[in-house]
């Protein structure tokens, strides 16, 4: 950290110049007396000596947060000798907005003084929102001269999709052996009632209908259906995004995809994530809080990552993509390769949902609003109409999100059709 | 606030002219100054409140020629200083601009300013009197000293702006930038 004279020793030296030139030009000494005081000030603002100590620490409020929330980052400044004027400046990272206070800040702090600096942060987009360290510089007197560093004091803070809540779950059509929240159609321990048969050897008292006992004449028991649970893969499409930073489809299917795996592990469901794109990651299915923080830190990484290999969904292990699970497919349906896997998965027999998640609003929003682009977008969506209205005859479960409805007023019909569905089947 | 007080001392500094020699040729150049330094006052640019300075000493200069009045020693250090602290403040007032400012910071600023001006005049003045006392010691030798020192000093202070120039990289940027 060493001096430098700044700018304004050239207005100095450039007002002392023209009182000198005047005054020789004039013959006038009040002139060159004119000059004597910024020819002072740019000696007295030399500086020569190292510059002052100071301890800079800092405390962030939290390491996680959810979309929208904010983090408090507190430094405290120690300094060890006397400080004219500091002036301090923490980089703004993107996607990331101002809630409370500045990131540039000047203080001035006598020896052993200690103060606090303190601005609020919003996670506007999922991310790891990275801090770097305040730019730091010192300044010497009237601002002649600057000293700058940069305290490196990294931190990170981990922003993740915001969790809308969903009652209105798409119902999967099979069950797993596990316990969980769903009435099995097969007959076991429950509390759900079922049919009402004959008494017989084994059977508790506690069973016994003695409504339908007293009515029949002999005993009868009434049975229950077995409450299990089912297995949900979230199928992320990683494949394609377009849409404004922050804001694209892909931010809009994580922010789906963790509101639908919160959701379906409140049920005691075991949830997995499949994130299919340039690099296939995945996320056995399981249960539970580690579970729900396993998928989350998941969905904060998933972006698009282009790559001239074309992998398949038959390199998903059986055991992360189980042929009993509920497949909730979150997708623009813009790649070809994704549509393609989620028909062979359906050809497969899987429980397949897909969620479309509309690209043209996304797009919209990237765009100037000009009545040709206005025009394009209105024929873009007529056109991805006639596309699912296709899908949809080939047999695939398809609804379609804007991004900006509530999830659970999209998915809520679909409860109903697949009731019905399930009643048939 | 800061430039509030910058914009008095930009008027003080075009009075002064205008107050030695109210003519239209001093008073069209000291306006000009007042209309070139306000703007940079306003929109914080220090070159233009530079120009709007340097403005200010033509027309002082133009006023000192055409009044011919008595050498005005106090005078002349009080501008200097006023120079001093104008400019102080307009780049103070740039380099705080939408910052978030600690307790003392103004003050000391201000403290330091005042305590550099002061310190200028105090030097101007006593320099004055030290050419006075030369003055009756060698009669007759006082204007060409002063001519050589300024046109030494004109020289000088061109020199350093060329190394400053020289120099790159202006520290004063926003940090981190």
């Amino acid at each position: 950290m060493t001096w430098r004279p700044t700018a304004l020793n050239l207005s100095f030296l450039t007002v002392a110049g023209w009182a000198l030139l005047l005054a020789v030009l004039t013959g006038r000494a009040e002139l060159a007396i004119v000059a004597v005081p910024p020819i002072v000030a740019l000696v007295a603002g030399w500086r020569a000596a190292p510059p002052p100590v100071w301890r800079m620490e800092r405390r962030l409020s939290a390491s996680r947060l959810l979309e929208g929330e904010c983090v408090t980052v507190t430094s405290t400044i120690r300094a060890e000798g006397p400080l004219p004027l500091l002036e301090l400046l923490e980089p703004l990272p993107a996607r990331t907005r101002l809630a409370g206070g500045r990131t540039h800040a000047f203080f001035t702090l006598r020896a052993g003084e200690e103060i606090r600096w303190t601005f609020e942060l919003r996670g506007s987009a999922r991310q790891y929102l990275r801090l770097g360290g305040p730019h730091a510089r010192l300044w010497g007197p009237l601002g002649l001269a600057a000293a700058e560093t940069h305290h490196r004091a990294r931190a990170t803070v981990a922003v993740y999709p915001r969790l809308a809540p969903i009652r209105h779950l798409p119902r999967p059509l099979r069950t797993q052996p596990f316990v969980g929240n769903y009435a099995s159609a097969a007959q076991g321990e429950g509390i759900e009632p079922g049919d009402v048969r004959p008494f017989a050897p084994g059977d508790q008292i506690r069973h016994v209908n003695w409504r339908a006992t007293l009515k029949l004449g002999t005993l009868h028991v009434t049975q229950h259906h077995r409450e299990q649970n089912a297995d949900v893969v979230l199928l992320l499409d990683t494949l394609s995004e377009v849409g404004p930073d922050g804001e694209t489809v892909v931010d809009v299917a994580a922010r789906a995809a963790a509101a639908l795996s919160g959701a379906y592990l409140a049920r005691k469901d075991r949830v997995g994530l499949i994130e299919y794109g340039g690099q296939p990651r995945w996320v056995k299915p399981g249960t539970g809080r580690v579970q729900r923080e396993r998928l989350l830190d998941t969905l904060l990484n998933a972006s698009v990552v282009f790559t001239y290999v074309n992998r398949d969904l038959d390199l998903v292990p059986p055991r992360i993509l189980p042929p009993q699970a509920l497949v909730l497919a979150l997708s623009p349906l813009l790649d070809a390769r994704f549509v393609r896997a989620a028909g062979d998965l359906a050809a497969r027999g899987f429980d397949l949902v897909v969620i479309a998640v509309s690209p043209v609003a996304a797009a919209r929003a990237a765009v100037p609003r000009t009545p040709v682009a206005d025009l394009a977008a209105r024929l873009w969506a007529l056109e991805r109409r006639a596309q699912l209205d296709e899908h949809r005859r080939r047999g695939l479960t398809i609804v379609e999100w804007d991004g900006t409805e509530p999830l659970d007023a999209v998915l809520a019909p679909l409860r109903r059709s697949r009731f019905r569905r399930r009643l048939a089947g | 606030m800061i430039r509030l007080g910058a914009a008095v001392l930009l008027a003080a500094l075009a009075a002064l002219p205008v107050s030695v020699m109210p003519s239209p040729p001093v008073t069209w150049l000291a306006a000009g100054a007042l209309v070139l330094g306000g703007a940079g006052v306003i929109a914080r640019v220090v070159p233009l409140v530079t120009a709007g300075a340097s403005l200010g000493l033509i027309a002082y200069a133009l006023a000192l020629v055409i009044a011919r009045p008595p050498m005005n020693a106090v005078g002349a250090s009080a501008l200097g200083a006023t120079l001093v602290l104008l400019l102080a403040l307009a780049h103070f007032a740039g380099r705080v601009r939408g910052a978030a400012l600690g307790p003392g910071v103004v003050a000391g600023q201000l403290r330091q300013g005042l305590a550099v001006a002061a310190l200028g005049g105090g030097a101007a003045v006593a320099l004055t009197a030290v050419a006075v006392a030369l003055r009756a010691a060698l009669p007759g030798v006082a204007l060409p000293v002063v001519v050589v020192t300024a046109a030494l000093g004109a020289l000088m202070t061109v020199a350093g702006v060329i190394v400053l120039v020289a120099s790159g990289g202006d520290p004063s940027a926003p940090p981190g930038r």
